[in-house]
């Protein structure tokens, strides 16, 4: 509570600027896509929106489930789609970076476990400015189960 | 402006298209998209984790081919994933006419039981298959197929491999007939499928 006080205190008097990005940061829809049997490694996925008036960079990700957590991203070069660590995920002030497949991603590497699907991961953000912000993703199944749908346009 | 002249000019802009529509021919192809030219594809056997599967098995069918790899981080299982979800829009009886193969362009790593856990863990029907380096090059080359080995040292192994990520389409006669770009939405997935159903 204390800290709330502080921090109103400080948004009132100071416009925000001893605010920490990790408070300026919501982050929405996170997940993680369960991996497939045997792989190395998955994905997670989220929006992140910068509600502040900095401008604001994810610097780095961690979580308990996979030896090694990068910021990745993809690059379509004619047809071969390639995916390379990013050194940072930028989110303009006002603005929002979305994290989804085929896109920019955090990449769980060598996973310690099998993953079981509706387990949550936290994945911890950590911000330019040294602060940071845990998300709970939940694992989900990349697609629907294969089952007859009734697909009406 | 009168009437008149607006009649007149409306009258020659008429002769100019229909004249036009007559004798102006040139070569356009049916759809306004630019034409690829299809590498011409053609059959091929592999293994399974149930023995050999040769294209040629699913004659009478579309055949769906991805080519990719199990230790793939993002990439296959965006595509994969999409694919199956188009394959699970399919009725019953349009299913039983599609069939899918993923080819392990790293045979190194991928064995045959590993690639029908990972391709069934998307949807049921697709059967995963490799062959020796040289055979899965030779494949690759024919249709039109890029992958290259990068060293990344967090990578399980050591190394990811970069690969065209296109679907390709196969028809029933077993010539390539299309390609489904990388992630394309299931929706656009299975309407691509439909199409090639539906041919006479």
């Amino acid at each position: 509570m204390k800290q709330l006080s502080l921090l109103a205190a400080g948004l009132m008097f100071s416009a925000g600027v001893l605010a920490a990005a990790a408070d300026q940061i919501s982050v929405q829809e996170p997940y993680v896509r369960l991996a497939p049997p045997n792989a190395p490694a998955t994905g997670a996925f989220m929006v992140i929106k910068n509600n502040g008036d900095k401008d604001v960079k994810v610097v780095k990700a961690d979580n308990p489930a996979s030896k090694v957590t990068e910021l990745h991203t993809h690059l379509n070069e004619g047809g071969v789609m390639k995916m390379r660590p990013v050194p940072a995920i930028e989110i303009k002030a006002k603005g929002e970076a979305v994290l989804k497949p085929g896109g920019l991603h955090v990449m769980m590497i060598d996973l310690k476990a099998a993953m079981k699907e509706g387990d949550v991961v936290p994945i911890t953000l950590t911000f330019d400015d040294g602060s940071s912000k845990q998300v709970d993703a939940k694992i989900v199944r990349p697609m629907p189960a294969a089952m007859p749908m009734e697909h009406k346009k | 402006m009168s009437e008149r002249v607006l009649m007149v000019i409306a009258g020659l802009l008429a002769t100019l298209v229909i004249g036009l529509a007559i004798f102006w021919q040139p070569a356009m192809p049916e759809r306004p998209l630019p034409k690829t030219v299809l590498p011409v594809a053609g059959d091929f056997t592999l293994q399974s984790a149930v023995g050999p599967v040769s294209l040629k098995d699913y004659q009478g069918k579309v055949v769906l081919i991805y080519f990719g790899y199990t230790y793939c981080p993002d990439v296959c299982p965006t595509s994969l994933a999409a694919t199956a979800q188009g394959l699970a829009l399919l009725t019953p009886e349009e299913l039983g006419k599609v069939a899918m193969i993923f080819i392990s362009v790293d045979p190194e790593r991928d064995t045959p039981a590993r690639l029908k856990d990972y391709a069934e863990f998307f949807h049921p029907g697709i059967v995963g298959v490799t062959g020796t380096p040289d055979k899965v090059a030779e494949v690759a080359k024919r249709y039109g197929v890029f992958y290259a080995r990068q060293k990344v040292d967090t990578a399980g192994g050591g190394y990811v491999v970069d690969h065209s990520s296109d679907t390709y389409v196969v028809s029933p006669d077993g010539k390539l007939i299309g390609k489904i770009a990388h992630a394309t939405a299931p929706d656009r997935v299975a309407a691509e499928i439909r199409k090639h159903l539906n041919q006479p």
